[in-house]
């Protein structure tokens, strides 16, 4: 009787065990899809999720990131100022969360402040250094702010075109092109000024990405398309300030920036107007709104430290129920159609990292960080070092499923013009056609499962 | 051979499942209304019924420039401040998306931009006022004229300019809070509807209930940790004056303890410690007894240590340290208790 009872016990144990806890699928295969950022994952599904310091961090990295989270969210004021001086004189925006509200993904803009929205601008040819030959008086980014009684470098006006298309199936979609028409130029502008927007993207996970082998990239580099998949994957270089040459492109949506510190120093230049230890003259020096002042660098190395240990020391939110059978058949599908050719799922970081909480972690980006041909729909037509004005590199899908939670909208894309996960796939084309000729192809359900799998991620 | 294995098996499914709800059912739906109804969306109305009022009284100052309209404008503006300062437990949703929060409480001011504003001839009115950057209205623009770097600024230091523009900066911070109000209300977009029917068919925002319980908590758990670790340790161990907040009017004290108020608000469902309707306190009671009265016990002490602190917290930071440390520590305790406590338990709902 009691053995009896002692064996039913058990086995229901089992059995609530078996449903309740899933534990071999959660601590085994389910767990190895879900820690996308290795351990630096942290379990969040709300609007903070990008807020979190990564998972391990020791107690003085925390304090660190902390002191880090303060750099990050300063606010910068016209010069002279006891804290936070030297915006401008021209600027996109006063602080990096103006335009990485939450550390998420800015929307696409609807009124005259272009938020997260930036334009980069160039003149056929390059410079020195292989980068986009500058525009004389606008120099390579257009500035649409400035300090009071400053003027701008000019705004921009932007008109839609939609685009109707069908499934197989029949279901239609619909995809909104936006235009871009340069206003209000300060200054003669020239011709032929090739302009490019930049949304800014979600900056969850970069330390890794940077922490990722050179060799471990380029080995999915594939330039001549040897293995006949349609797919090229081609490695940008780019210039590097502080090693005095080229360096392979990691960030930035054309790979342009070698280094986390390099990319977030020209952030500073560029988009805010402040000048550090990595680039000590405004970009705009050579134009009437310089204001002459000696007050540079105007941030000093710590700060610039601090900033870039931000991007580095933040978490990647954990993927949600990775073993739920719709979201496993929905990676199938994303692994069948072909998204993962370029947005490769499996990396593991060096050995030897900047800081030892980002070595040797097994993450899961979906990026291969190399460029792409996106086709002509998606093309800026503005080189970019080596990637052409077809080519855009392959963001991480990190983090994507929380874009809603986090940024209030579900804007994809370089521009942001995509406004949900489909759309963003259905922009796709290029190397990425077949890829999105199979995804359509696909029945309404399997096409539901795979946004699904995005959303979970 | 088998029988230990088995034992094994048995005793690493009790370490994995530890004391998990296996089969939790539980409607969190009231918890949900109450705190977005009468919480959430009350703080957001007071805070917009205090910023109309201190419209009123930037207008009458404008039109009455006494020292006693002065001090009433003062006293208006502390009193905007309190709901601001009690929203700041749960800043998410249109006051982050809809960019809102940098036109309300953007810190540093912007001194030089301002003085050029302010001789410049361009026309102070309210649209003027909101084309503007944030470090150049709200809260801390208000504040820095109104009561000056020293915070006792007379009525004869200030000019025409000044008036006009204190009172179309009040105009457009008014604006910033009826947008934000209404933005959790069916006149607006309804972001309240999308918290109160969190984990319904068809929210994308809540996936489930326990998500939107999570928002609060991670909301508690980071301005205690901003207040704690931020607002009073970075002018504290700094000993850097113009790192603390709200110095001009010498009103840290009352923004730090309005923060843990916040707290308290979100966490006994409701104003003032009257709760309104079922709680996430009433939530963990059921679970944890002990943690529910220690959570309730460490925010009260904290609010008290703050309110303590003899002086002006700017003065306090050099001649009461000790009483400025036991704050912090109080803020400090209760952020451990909340991220080590009821974060823990919320995750097993």
């Amino acid at each position: 009787m009691m053995r009896g009872l002692g064996k039913r016990f058990l086995a229901l144990l089992i059995l609530a065990g078996w449903m309740g806890c899933d534990l071999l699928s959660s601590e085994g295969k389910g767990r190895d899809w879900a820690s996308l950022g290795g351990l630096t994952s942290a379990d969040a599904v709300f609007s903070n999720a990008f807020q979190l310091p990564a998972g391990n961090l020791s107690p003085a990295e925390i304090e660190e990131h902390r002191l880090s989270d303060v750099a990050f969210e300063s606010i910068f004021v016209t010069a002279p100022a006891t804290v936070n001086s030297g915006l401008g004189p021209i600027y996109n925006q006063n602080a990096c969360s103006s335009c990485h509200s939450k550390n998420g993904r800015a929307a696409f803009p609807t009124n005259d402040d272009l938020g997260g929205l930036l334009f980069r601008l160039s003149l056929d040819g390059t410079g020195p250094m292989g980068e986009p030959r500058e525009v004389p008086r606008f120099g390579g980014q257009l500035q649409t702010k400035a300090i009071f009684g400053n003027v701008p470098e000019g705004k921009v006006q932007i008109g839609f075109t939609e685009i109707v298309g069908q499934f197989p199936d029949g279901e239609t979609y619909r995809l909104r092109k936006p235009s871009y028409t340069l206003t209000h130029p300060y200054a003669l502008m020239p011709s032929h000024v090739r302009i490019s927007p930049r949304i800014a993207p979600p900056i969850i996970g970069l330390g890794l990405l940077e922490a990722i082998s050179e060799a471990d990239i380029l080995r999915n580099a594939d330039e001549q398309d040897v293995n006949k998949d349609g797919i090229s994957g081609r490695p940008n270089y780019v210039w590097s300030i502080e090693n005095g040459q080229q360096m392979l492109g990691r960030f930035g949506w054309k790979a342009n920036q070698p280094t986390l510190r390099q990319q977030n120093a020209a952030a500073y230049r560029d988009d805010m107007g402040i000048t550090s230890p990595l680039y000590r003259t405004e970009s705009f020096s050579d134009q009437p709104q310089h204001d002459g002042r000696a007050d540079d660098p105007e941030i000093n190395e710590r700060t610039l430290y601090l900033a870039t240990y931000y991007t580095q020391s933040l978490a990647v939110p954990t993927a949600r129920n990775q073993e739920d059978s719709d979201i496993q058949n929905g990676r199938r599908l994303f692994f069948k159609v072909g998204c993962e050719h370029c947005h490769k799922s499996s990396f593991t970081t060096a050995h030897q990292a900047p800081f030892t909480f980002l070595a040797n972690q097994k993450i899961r980006p979906y990026t291969d960080l190399l460029l792409h041909d996106m086709g002509e729909g998606l093309a800026d037509h503005r080189p970019d070092f080596l990637a052409t004005g077809h080519e855009w590199r392959t963001p991480p899908l990190w983090g994507i499923g929380l874009t809603q939670v986090v940024s209030g909208h579900t804007h994809f894309l370089h521009d942001g013009r995509a406004r949900n996960l489909q759309e963003a796939i259905l922009w796709h084309g290029g190397e990425a056609e077949a890829t999105v000729m199979r995804y359509k192809q696909l029945h309404k359900k399997e096409r539901d499962l795979i946004l699904k799998f995005l959303n979970s991620l | 051979m088998k029988k230990p294995l088995f034992l094994l098996f048995v005793l690493g499914l009790f370490t994995a499942c530890d004391d998990t709800t296996l089969n939790d059912n539980k409607d969190y739906t009231a918890v949900l209304e109450n705190t977005v109804n009468n919480v959430i969306i009350r703080t957001y109305k007071d805070l917009d019924d205090k910023t109309a009022n201190l419209v009123t009284a930037l207008t009458t100052l404008e039109n009455n420039r006494t020292a006693s309209t002065l001090e009433a404008a003062r006293g208006a503006w502390r009193e905007a401040r309190r709901p601001w300062e009690q929203s700041e437990g749960f800043l998410f949703g249109p006051v982050d998306q809809q960019g809102i929060d940098p036109s309300i409480d953007s810190w540093p001011v912007n001194e030089v931009d301002l003085n050029a504003v302010l001789t410049s001839p361009n026309t102070l009115t309210k649209s003027y006022i909101d084309g503007l950057e944030g470090t150049l209205k709200g809260f801390h623009t208000i504040e820095f004229l109104l009561f000056g770097t020293s915070g006792n600024k007379a009525i004869s230091e200030f000019n025409n300019r000044q008036f006009e523009y204190l009172r179309a900066c009040a105009e457009s911070l008014k604006g910033a809070t009826a947008q934000l109000y209404h933005a959790w209300q069916p006149t607006g977009e309804n972001f309240g509807q999308t918290v109160r029917e969190a984990g319904k068919n068809g929210n994308t925002v809540y996936l489930s209930q326990k998500s939107a319980l999570q928002e609060f908590v991670d909301g508690l758990i980071t301005i205690t940790d901003e207040v704690g670790n931020g607002k009073i340790n970075d002018p504290l161990t700094n000993a850097d004056i113009t790192l603390e907040e709200s110095r001009f009017s010498a009103n840290s004290k009352a923004d730090f303890a309005d923060n843990i108020r916040s707290v308290s608000h979100i966490y006994n469902g409701g104003l003032n410690n009257v709760a309104s309707g079922i709680s996430i306190s009433d939530l963990v009671k059921a679970r944890d007894a002990i943690l529910d009265a220690k959570i309730k016990q460490q925010i009260a002490d904290a609010i008290a240590a703050i309110e303590a602190i003899p002086g002006s917290f700017t003065v306090a930071i050099f001649q009461q340290k000790s009483a400025v440390q036991l704050a912090q520590t109080n803020v400090r305790d209760l952020q451990l208790t909340l991220e080590g406590g009821l974060k823990p338990l919320l995750d097993k709902f």
